[in-house]
C-alpha cells in the first residue's frame, strides 16, 4: 500500500513573528519575499505531522510504503529530514514554485502522484504556515478525482478506505471514506517523531529522486498562474492600550472591574 | 462577454438566521458588484437561513438563488463542490466570495479547482478594476499581509476571512427575490459521516464573554482560576493552543487561526504572549484585556486594558472584585 506524503518548506513562523513584533522584517526587492537570512528554513510543521500519520500507518502495517514529495527550488534539507524520520522514497519535484499559485502546484502534485503509480493516500499538512491558504490539497485532490477530507487528528485503514477524525471546532467528527482519498493533518495529531542520530547519519547519504515537471504532461495553460502573488506587508497594530497600574492586587482588580462596568463591557453599567 | 456579476455563497445556515458573516459578506459583495457594473446574487445552497431574502435586500441583492437539493443538508462536500460549479459554469467571469469557516476551507478551493480558475484564502480586504482584481490576504497567521492580483477576466473565488473586514452599512429596504434554482449535485458522497462532533456548553463564536488562558498558567490545575472568572463574568473558557496541545483542555475551547474565531463583548486573555494566531481568533473582541507578567508581552499592543502581573494572582482578584461590586 503507497502513502504519498506531500511537504513543503517555510521559514519558521517564530522566527518570522518574532522579525514582525521587533519591526525587523526584511522585504526582497521583488517587495514579496522575506529575505532575513537568519530565519531558520523548516518542513511546514503540518507536513511534518502529515509524515507523522503515515509513519504510523507504516508501524502498523509493513506493507506501506511512504513516499514524500516536495515542489520546490530548495528542498534537499527537508527531504533528508524525511528519510531521518522514516520516509522510504524521497521525491523533489524541481519546479520554482516562485512562478507558479497554489492550482499550478496542486496540478504538478496530483501528475506527479497519478504518473507514478497512484497512491492509496495522499496525506498532506492542513495549510502552509506562510501563505495560510489550505488550497494545494483541494486542487491536488480535484485533479486525482479524489475525496478530500480536511483538518484531521487520526488517520487508520477501514476496509477499502479510510476512517478519518477531523478536529473541528465543536470537537471529534468521525468520517469513512471506501476509496483512496486525500487527507490534510492538523496538529491536534500530536508530535512528530525526532529521527535517532543513526537514521540522521544515514539519511544524510540519500539524495532524493529529481522529477522534471516537464516530464508530467501538463500543459502551459495549465500550469500558469490564476493568480499572482504581488506584494508582502506587515500590517500596522493600531493599539491603544491603558495599563492598570499601581496600588494592591486587589485594588487593581477592583479599578479594571470600574473601567469595564463603565464602557458597559460587563453587566451593571454607570447609568 | 464575460459576467460581471458577483456571487456570494453561503454553505452554512448559521445562528440568529443569517449564515456566518453575513453582513460582512453582504457589505464586500455590494462594494465590488458597484465596482464591477455587474448583478450581486446570493447562491444559498442547502438550508436557506430565515432573515437572508432581509438581509440581502437591505444590501441590494438582485436575487438570492436557493438550491434546496436533499443532498445539500449537512457535511456534503462533493455535492456542494459539484452544485457551485454548476453555477459559475454557467456565470464565466463572475467572482464568487464565500465566508471563510471551518467547513467552507474544505469545499471553496475544490469549487476553484473544478472550474479551473484561481482562489484566494483568508482575504481581508478586494477590489475590483478594468483589468482585473487586487486583494489582500493575511498571511503568517496575521503577522503579515500578501497582495494578490489576477489579471483579466476569468472566474475568480475568494474566502473573506471572518474578523477582518467591516461591514458597510446597509442600503435600500425590503426583501430581495428569492429564486430556486436546480443545480447538478452529482454522484453520491465519498465521504460519509460516521460520528458528529457534539459541543457540549455553549460555543466560543457565540460567546459574549470569553476568559482565555495560556500557558502562563503555568500548570493544569490553575485553569480552574480562569473558570472560575468565566463563571463570574456568566461567560466561556477560550485557550491557547499550547495549552490544548498539552491536554488541559478540550480542542474546541481553542481560540484563534486553527481554533475558534470569536467576536465577543469582552475577552480577557491571562498568560498568553500575543502571537498572531491567537490574537487573530480575539481582536474582534470589542473589549479585550491582557493580563501578563512580561510588560513587553506582545498582547498588549492589541489590547485596551493591561494589568502586568501574575496572571495567578490578577484572575482571583478580579473574580473577587466582581463578585463584591
Ligand atoms: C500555523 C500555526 C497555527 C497556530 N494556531 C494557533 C491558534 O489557533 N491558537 C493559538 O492560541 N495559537 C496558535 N498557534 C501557536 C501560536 O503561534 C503561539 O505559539 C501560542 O498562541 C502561544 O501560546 P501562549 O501565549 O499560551 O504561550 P506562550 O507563548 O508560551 O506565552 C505564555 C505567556 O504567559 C506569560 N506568563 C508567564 N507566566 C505568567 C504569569 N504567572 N502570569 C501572567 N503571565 C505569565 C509569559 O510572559 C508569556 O507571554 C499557531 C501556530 C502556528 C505556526
Ligand atoms: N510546494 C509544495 N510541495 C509539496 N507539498 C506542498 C507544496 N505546497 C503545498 N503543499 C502541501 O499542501 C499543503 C497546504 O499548502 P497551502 O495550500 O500552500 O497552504 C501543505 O501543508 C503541503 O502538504
Amino acid at each position: 500500500m503507497r502513502v504519498v506524503v506531500c511537504a513543503r518548506e517555510v521559514l519558521d513562523p517564530d522566527a518570522v513573528s518574532n522579525y514582525v513584533l521587533e519591526g525587523k522584517l526584511e522585504i526582497g526587492e521583488d517587495g514579496r519575499s522575506v529575505v532575513n537570512a537568519s530565519i531558520p528554513r523548516l518542513m511546514n510543521a503540518y507536513d511534518e505531522q502529515a509524515l507523522e500519520a503515515a509513519l504510523r500507518l507504516k508501524d502498523n502495517d509493513e506493507s506501506v510504503t511512504v513516499d514524500v514529495v516536495s515542489l520546490g527550488s530548495d528542498s534537499a534539507d527537508i527531504l533528508k529530514h524525511a528519510a531521518a524520520m522514516g520516509a522510504d522514497g524521497i521525491f523533489h519535484l524541481a519546479a520554482d514554485p516562485a512562478g507558479l499559485d497554489c492550482s499550478a502546484i496542486g496540478r504538478l502534485l496530483g501528475a506527479w502522484v497519478g504518473s507514478s503509480g497512484g497512491a492509496q493516500l495522499v496525506l498532506c499538512g492542513r495549510q502552509a504556515s506562510d501563505d495560510d491558504q489550505g488550497v494545494v490539497p483541494a486542487v491536488l485532490a480535484e485533479a486525482l478525482s479524489l475525496p478530500l477530507v480536511t483538518i484531521a487528528r487520526d488517520v487508520a485503514v477501514a476496509g477499502d478506505g479510510w476512517r478519518v477524525i477531523r478536529a473541528t471546532p465543536d470537537g471529534d467528527e468521525t468520517v469513512q471514506v471506501d476509496c483512496s482519498a486525500v487527507v490534510t493533518i492538523s496538529n491536534e495529531l500530536g508530535d512528530p517523531r525526532y529521527p535517532t542520530m543513526s537514521n540522521k547519519m544515514k539519511a544524510r547519504r540519500r539524495t532524493a529522486e529529481t522529477v522534471e515537471p516537464s516530464s508530467l504532461g501538463l500543459s502551459a495553460d495549465e500550469l500558469a498562474p490564476r493568480v499572482v502573488m504581488t506584494s508582502t506587508s506587515v500590517p500596522e497594530l493600531h493599539g491603544q492600550c491603558e495599563f492598570i497600574e499601581g496600588g494592591s492586587v486587589d485594588e487593581q482588580a477592583a479599578a479594571l472591574v470600574a473601567r469595564l462596568r463603565q464602557d458597559e463591557a460587563i453587566a451593571g453599567g454607570s447609568a | 462577454m464575460a459576467s460581471r456579476d458577483v456571487v456570494l455563497l453561503s454553505i452554512d445556515s448559521g445562528r440568529d438566521g443569517l449564515p456566518s458573516n453575513a453582513l460582512r459578506l453582504a457589505a464586500m459583495g455590494r462594494r465590488l458588484a458597484d465596482q464591477r457594473g455587474g448583478q450581486l446574487r446570493w447562491l444559498v445552497l442547502g438550508d436557506l437561513p430565515t432573515q437572508l431574502a432581509t438581509l440581502a435586500g437591505s444590501y441590494g441583492v438582485t436575487a438570492v438563488d436557493h438550491a434546496d437539493d436533499d443532498s445539500l443538508g449537512g457535511w456534503a462536500g462533493d455535492a456542494q463542490v459539484n452544485a457551485a460549479a454548476s453555477y459559475l459554469g454557467d456565470r464565466q467571469g463572475a467572482l464568487l466570495i464565500a465566508a471563510q469557516t471551518f467547513d467552507s476551507r474544505c469545499i471553496v478551493p475544490r469549487i476553484a479547482a473544478r472550474l479551473g480558475c484561481g482562489v484566494v484564502m483568508n482575504v481581508v480586504d478586494l477590489d475590483s478594476d478594468d483589468d482585473g482584481l487586487s486583494l489582500t490576504a493575511a498571511a503568517y497567521g496575521g503577522d503579515t499581509r500578501s497582495g494578490y492580483r489576477f489579471e483579466g477576466d476569468a472566474t475568480a473565488v475568494v474566502a473573506l476571512g471572518d474578523n477582518v473586514v467591516d461591514a458597510g452599512p446597509a442600503g435600500s429596504q425590503g426583501e430581495a427575490p428569492l429564486e430556486t434554482v436546480s443545480l447538478d449535485c452529482g454522484e453520491p458522497e465519498r465521504v460519509s459521516v460516521v460520528e458528529r462532533a457534539v459541543t457540549e456548553g455553549p460555543r466560543l463564536e457565540d460567546a459574549e464573554v470569553i476568559v482565555a488562558g495560556g500557558r502562563g498558567l503555568q500548570d493544569a490545575a490553575n485553569l480552574g482560576l480562569v473558570e472560575e472568572l468565566a463563571t463570574a463574568l456568566g461567560g466561556v473558557v477560550g485557550a491557547s493552543r499550547p495549552i490544548v496541545d498539552d491536554g488541559w483542555i478540550d480542542r474546541s475551547q481553542q481560540v484563534g487561526l486553527t481554533g475558534s474565531i470569536t467576536r465577543p463583548r469582552l475577552y480577557i486573555a491571562a498568560g498568553i504572549s500575543g502571537a498572531s494566531q491567537h490574537m487573530v481568533g480575539c481582536t474582534s473582541a470589542k473589549t479585550l484585556v491582557a493580563i501578563n507578567i512580561d510588560p513587553d508581552a506582545a498582547v498588549f499592543r492589541q489590547c485596551r486594558y493591561g494589568l502586568v502581573g501574575d496572571c495567578l494572582e490578577l484572575l482571583p482578584a478580579i473574580t473577587r472584585a466582581i463578585k463584591e461590586s
